[in-house]
């Protein structure tokens, strides 16, 4: 059975236009997604119609079989449906830990919440130098894992991560996607948005490629990949011009 | 300069009463980003209430505080509920929690003068006559009882509220709405009902301080618009929604204010208010620890 089912979802903000036309996607547990598609496709606007933040103007949205649109964030995250926005999103004048622990504010055992925050630094060496460290003080890199990081304290079964390469140097990107991997053997399904059309679906199994607030294909993610049509269609020129820096 | 160490304590007393009075209207503004103009209104309403209670049951105002405390937190939550979410998520937001609360101000200073008329009242204690006198050498140093009373009460309270947001689960996740309202979503956290719980809890300080005000100064309907001047100016220096800002700036500008009227005359009081308010805005827009806004 599928995870998430969306279902024709409409959405846009405040009076505005429609964003999303009346997409439909499936997540299936187990499988990693990057979702890409040009600037003004939707793609962020689907994350967080999917999480909460923002409510259908139409369609449905289910989780493990069970109608969610209308829920808040938080009541999606404690069903299991995580949010890593395009900012990092912090609390700037809490520490390093202290932003972490906050990731596990639903989880009542603190003694469950100390071991995970071990794996989080497991996984994030640089955060355990700078644990006491205020996080507005973190480069752009670090913040993005204490983000990531905030995320693992929950144990989510669906990640939802928005761009998390924006802004970063190659080498921090590199090793955030690197870590992303690796959240499918904790048993965590990941969907990624990502501009980096290449790095994205290098890191998923699955692509699905948005434009102009609709699903125009989905398929394996190095198929797409290497479907000369598709890119040259949906992710043309951002690809021909890393190709051409590659 | 005995004379100037009393006139030091009188400040410090009365900036401790501010501290409190400041402390709810600025935990407002950092949740929930309300410039809650009728603040001082609410206050009115607490010190009425402990007025009513004192003529009539002969209560102490600072018993009295147990009351007011519970009832305005309730009503706060009421409040919240009721006139806020309306205007959750429109556009220009902050301007109109101005517009809002300015109404509620008039309707509350409207509806005391209706139940109490203009006439001055004041709550008067045994103690608010009494002084400790200290002897020092040829001099004397008098600390007003009532004030000392309504200063340590406001103390106890303002250390309750710190060990409230820094030390339980809610509190947490106050300050975490306060830093970042997005991210306090991403982590689970009821934003609506920590702001419903947060407006309680400010207009809880509010109930407290109106008890306490009640016995310091006399009051009437339409005193609140001196009060919410004084209290956003604590607030505006305090670095907007800072709590630690909001009691460094009452003691700050209550003690300038305290030692221009000793030097210069009751009369020009209020003016050091706003003058050392403008000096230090010149040198720190955000005030002593606001972050720079952002809205």
């Amino acid at each position: 059975m599928s995870l998430l089912e969306v279902n024709d979802v409409v959405a846009g903000y405040g009076a505005g236009p429609d964003i999303l036309t009346g997409v439909s996607v499936t997540i299936d547990e187990g499988t990693s997604y990057c979702i890409v598609g040009p600037n003004g496709a939707g793609k962020s606007t689907l994350l967080r119609a999917i999480v909460g933040i923002l409510e259908p103007r139409s369609g449905d949205i289910e989780f493990q079989g069970k109608k969610v649109n209308g829920l808040r964030p938080d009541q999606m995250l404690e069903a299991g449906v995580c949010f890593v926005p395009q900012d990092p999103s912090l609390f700037p004048t809490m520490t390093v830990k202290e932003n972490l622990m906050m990731g596990g504010y639903l989880v009542r055992d603190r003694e469950l919440l100390r071991k995970r925050l071990d794996l989080v630094y497991e996984a994030f060496p640089a955060l355990a130098d700078r644990h006491s460290q205020s996080a507005g003080t973190l480069s752009g890199g670090e913040q993005q894992m204490v983000a990531l990081g905030r995320s693992l304290m929950i144990e989510p079964k669906v990640l939802m991560i928005d761009e998390p390469s924006l802004g970063l140097a190659p080498m921090i990107a590199d090793l955030i996607f690197e870590r992303i991997r690796g959240f499918g053997a904790l048993g965590i399904t990941v969907v990624l948005v990502e501009q980096n059309a290449v790095k994205g679906l290098q890191s998923a199994d699955w692509g699905i490629v948005l434009d102009l607030g609709s699903k125009e294909f989905e398929g394996p993610a190095d198929g797409i990949l290497a479907d000369p049509r598709i890119r040259e269609l949906y992710l043309g020129k951002q690809l021909a011009r890393k190709e051409h820096l590659l | 300069m005995i004379d100037l160490v009393q006139v030091l304590i009188l400040g410090l007393l009365l900036g401790g009463v501010y501290a409190l009075m400041a402390s709810g209207l600025t935990l407002l503004f950092g949740v929930m980003r309300i410039v809650n103009l009728a603040h001082a209104a609410l206050i009115l309403i607490a010190a009425y209430i402990t007025f009513v209670l004192f003529d009539s049951l002969a209560l102490d105002p600072i018993v009295a505080v147990l009351i007011t405390m519970p009832v305005m937190f309730g009503l706060g939550v009421g409040l919240y509920l009721l006139l806020f979410p309306r205007i959750e998520g429109t556009h220009r937001y902050v301007e109109m929690t101005v517009l809002l609360t300015f109404g509620l101000a008039l309707i509350v200073e409207g509806l005391l003068a209706f139940i109490f008329t203009g006439i001055f009242r004041q709550t008067r204690p045994d103690y608010v006559m009494d002084a400790i006198v200290i002897p020092i050498g040829e001099d004397q140093l008098f600390i007003p009882t009532g004030q000392l009373y309504a200063m340590v009460v406001s103390l106890v309270l303002l250390a309750g509220l710190w060990a409230f947001l820094q030390l339980t689960r809610t509190g947490r996740a106050i300050r975490a709405t306060t830093q970042n309202r997005a991210a306090a979503q991403i982590v689970g956290i009821n934003v609506r009902r920590v702001s419903a719980l947060a407006f309680g809890v400010g207009l809880a300080l509010a109930g407290a301080s109106g008890s306490l005000v009640s016995f310091i100064f006399p009051f009437f309907p339409s005193k609140h618009w001196q009060w919410i001047a004084l209290m956003l100016a604590l607030i505006v220096l305090g670095g907007m929604g800072s709590i630690k800002g909001a009691v460094l700036g009452a003691l700050i500008l209550a003690v300038a204010s305290a030692f221009v009227q000793d030097a210069f005359g009751a009369t020009w009081s209020p003016i050091a208010f706003y003058l050392a308010l403008f000096l230090i805005l010149l040198v720190r827009p955000q005030g002593l620890f606001g972050a720079k806004l952002r809205l």
